[in-house]
């Protein structure tokens, strides 16, 4: 749960990086005419607010509201206690205690007189704040505003970049110390939960596979499993508001030589942001998943059929893969740039 | 799966169907992230980790999955084998999709707090009120299988309190105490722990997440833990002190403790909610520390546990749920002290046909650690 570290540090997120942020949404709102947007976040769907304002809820949820001036407005269901460190952890303007979130923004939009509203993802909003703003007898246009939030929020600036340098560090740092030994699987996701949050983790997310003779798949472990002679974890740590996942497999003794050559083969790949020749078997499965929304991440391209939408190149990414060598398979996931290479 | 979890998930899908057919319904559709997952547990097993998931269950019949996330769908396939799960770019259009299939039957949908508005405004959303309180019934009250889950739990909690007592000490980041609290329930098997604390004197208001403050000799350092077992939570609540407590600290904790035993007094069949924050809420009157009470320094004296951290009833005097055998909850008075800052002291309980039955063991002490 995201309850490690939550901090807002000035150096590594200037609040002029903050408003450029919120400045680019604007304008792309009086193009669309659009009176007010609005972002919600929870645990779960923390990214695209957290993008604006740093802001990431460790409890309920919120809503932003981004007027085409002036700084952003916080509706939140916390305690007016907590607006200090609301403050203190998030570039925000007016914090308003919403316990009631829906009827807090539809008196809002009220207020400022909003005559037509944008919420970003729309269709997902759950019902309990959507219902008072979708009341028919406000008189306001409900559209979504995913799209607009989408075309503002790539390709990711030096900032960004930057934090997930750091949540990719963090991350490798972890899969080092679950490899250490470990023959349980609470061992080893342990011990990397321990070394992923004293390095400052906000969030770690593990799912592990763990015997890839038996089965590839990664899975949430509730309570506990032996470790085969070979397995791989994935995690998904966010730092400071932003997420990157990293995947590794793990054999005992020495590496396999396929591996290796995987490792080589996904390096290519990665460096030409295309599926490179010569990997060392079939590619099983593949998936990109970006921040473009309210997820911390979420998938945008994979082998299935359906077709992706475009993305700026310098969009920061995680490249996700399933090989199937003659020995068994291989898992393996990557920070990238979109375009550009490895992060 | 472990033997426990398969019979706590039967156990929920009998219930479900004898709730829907009391109710008259065909089937129930419930929606869910990794936030609200509760929900979502109760119906199917299912715990999101990330995406959107929703499932359709069918009375007596079929459950499909419909998540947006590969990875996701590839997990629930194995983990939940005798349902179908459906990955695609959107859960929502492809649960919109199913749902039409389904017109002719009768059809409720829940939570109203997870649930999305495309659904919400589909053939179905007037269900939303029916499916939502269907499954608030059903989660109320926990069986025994349930209730061991929490016992569990509360069990783990302890464990883990003793792991932040040792973690604490002058020097480390309150970040650094939660990696250790982590790494221990990890060990343990446990994927999901909600924790926040604080740390300091009597500028502290309330709990919050970890931040690169470092404990220094004095402070009074307050934690809820809520770990958990099969997917249900137990939380526990305390305060220490990093060296000696002071004077005023033990006095504050004297009121605090005897707020809390005041609570679990109070907790039994046919009282209320209202009825155990009156309880609590009346020592700190006593002391003349009403103001304390109210909203603008305290959330709630307490509040349900079960597949969701905050789950119903929460205890506040206006509050008139009756509690019943079989209902979890955590009574806490933590609330801000003006001499002192803000002090939390909580224990899990079970309701049982005489009363209740705490299921925290860590002695209710005002902790104090080598600064």
């Amino acid at each position: 749960m995201r309850h490690g570290l939550i901090a807002w540090s000035r150096d590594e997120v200037p609040a002029s990086a903050l408003d450029a942020r919120v400045a680019k949404l604007q304008a792309a709102m009086r193009k669309e005419a659009l009176d007010c947007v609005l972002v919600y976040s929870s645990f779960a769907r923390p990214a695209a607010v957290a993008w604006l304002t740093h802001f990431v809820p460790y409890w309920n949820d919120a809503l932003l509201a981004v007027f085409p001036d002036g700084a952003p407005v916080l509706l939140a269901a916390f305690s007016k206690r907590m607006n200090p460190w609301i403050h203190e952890t998030s570039r925000v303007g007016e914090v308003r205690a919403a316990p009631d979130l829906g009827k807090g923004a539809a008196a809002l939009m009220s207020e400022k007189r909003v005559s037509r509203l944008g919420v970003v993802e729309l269709d997902a909003l759950p019902w309990r704040i959507a219902q008072p703003i979708a009341d028919p007898t406000r008189d306001a246009e409900l559209v979504d505003a995913s799209g607009v939030f989408t075309d503002v929020r790539h390709p990711a600036d030096a900032f960004e970049i930057a934090l997930a340098r750091r949540a990719a560090q963090i991350a490798r740092r972890a899969l080092d110390a679950a490899a250490d030994g470990s023959r349980l699987a609470s061992h080893a996701l342990a011990a990397a939960e321990r070394s992923a949050r004293l390095e400052g983790a906000e969030d770690v997310i593990a799912r592990l596979a763990p015997d890839l003779r038996e089965d590839a798949t990664l899975v949430r472990m509730e309570g506990d499993a032996p470790l085969g002679a070979r397995w791989a974890l994935e995690l998904t740590v966010s730092y400071k508001a932003t997420a990157v996942r990293v995947t590794r497999s793990f054999a005992s003794g020495a590496t396999p030589p396929s591996w290796r050559e995987a490792d080589a083969w996904l390096e290519r790949t990665v460096a030409a942001s295309a599926m490179a020749d010569g990997a060392p078997g079939r590619v099983a499965a593949y998936r990109v998943d970006v921040a473009l929304g309210t997820e911390p991440l979420a998938t945008w391209d994979t082998d299935g059929p359906e077709t992706s939408v475009p993305l700026h190149d310098g969009t920061l990414g995680v490249l996700s893969v399933k090989l199937e060598p003659k020995d068994g398979a291989w898992l393996a996931a990557v920070p990238v740039l979109i375009g550009r290479g490895p992060l | 799966m472990s033997p426990s979890s398969r019979a706590l998930r039967e156990e929920r899908r009998a219930r479900i169907d004898a709730a829907l057919a009391d109710a008259g319904l065909d089937a129930l559709v419930v929606a869910g992230d990794a936030w609200r997952s509760d929900y979502l547990r109760y119906a199917l097993d299912a715990t999101p980790l990330e995406g959107r998931a929703i499932a359709i269950v069918e009375r007596g019949g079929a459950a499909r999955l419909f998540v947006d996330s590969p990875a996701e769908g590839a997990r629930f396939a194995r983990e939940l084998p005798d349902v179908a799960v459906a990955a695609s770019r959107s859960a929502i259009t492809e649960a919109e999709r199913a749902l039409a299939a389904l017109i002719v039957k009768r059809v409720a949908l829940a939570p109203l707090a997870a649930l999305p508005y495309r659904l919400a405004m589909g053939p179905f959303g007037r269900t939303i009120a029916e499916g939502t309180a269907l499954l608030d019934r059903l989660m109320l009250v926990k069986s025994p299988r349930e209730i061991d889950a929490v016992r569990k739990a509360a069990a783990l909690a302890d464990e883990g309190y003793r792991v932040f007592r040792e973690a604490a000490r002058t020097g480390r980041a309150e970040y650094e105490l939660v990696a250790e609290v982590e790494a221990f329930f990890r060990s343990r098997g446990c994927p999901e722990n909600f924790q926040i604390l604080a740390s300091g004197g009597r500028e502290v208001r309330g709990m919050h997440p970890p931040g690169e403050r470092r404990l220094a000799a004095g402070d009074l350092v307050t934690t809820e833990l809520t770990p958990c077992v099969e997917g249900y939570y137990a939380q526990i609540c305390r305060t220490l002190v990093i060296g000696r407590a002071s004077a005023e600290q033990r006095r504050a904790f004297a009121i605090y403790d005897e707020a809390l035993a005041a609570g679990v007094a109070a907790l039994e069949p046919g009282a209320t909610a209202g009825d155990v924050a009156r309880a609590e809420n009346a020592i700190f009157r006593r002391e003349g520390l009403g103001e304390y009470v109210t909203s603008e320094y305290t959330r709630v004296r307490g509040h349900g546990l079960g597949l969701y951290v905050d789950s119903r009833p929460m205890l506040l005097e206006d509050v008139a749920l009756e509690f019943r055998p079989g209902m979890t909850l955590i009574v806490h008075p933590n609330t801000y002290h003006p001499e002192v800052g803000y002090f939390v002291h909580g224990d899990s309980a079970v309701v049982t046909d005489g009363g209740c039955e705490v299921l925290t063991r860590t002695p209710r002490e005002l902790f104090e650690v080598a600064a």
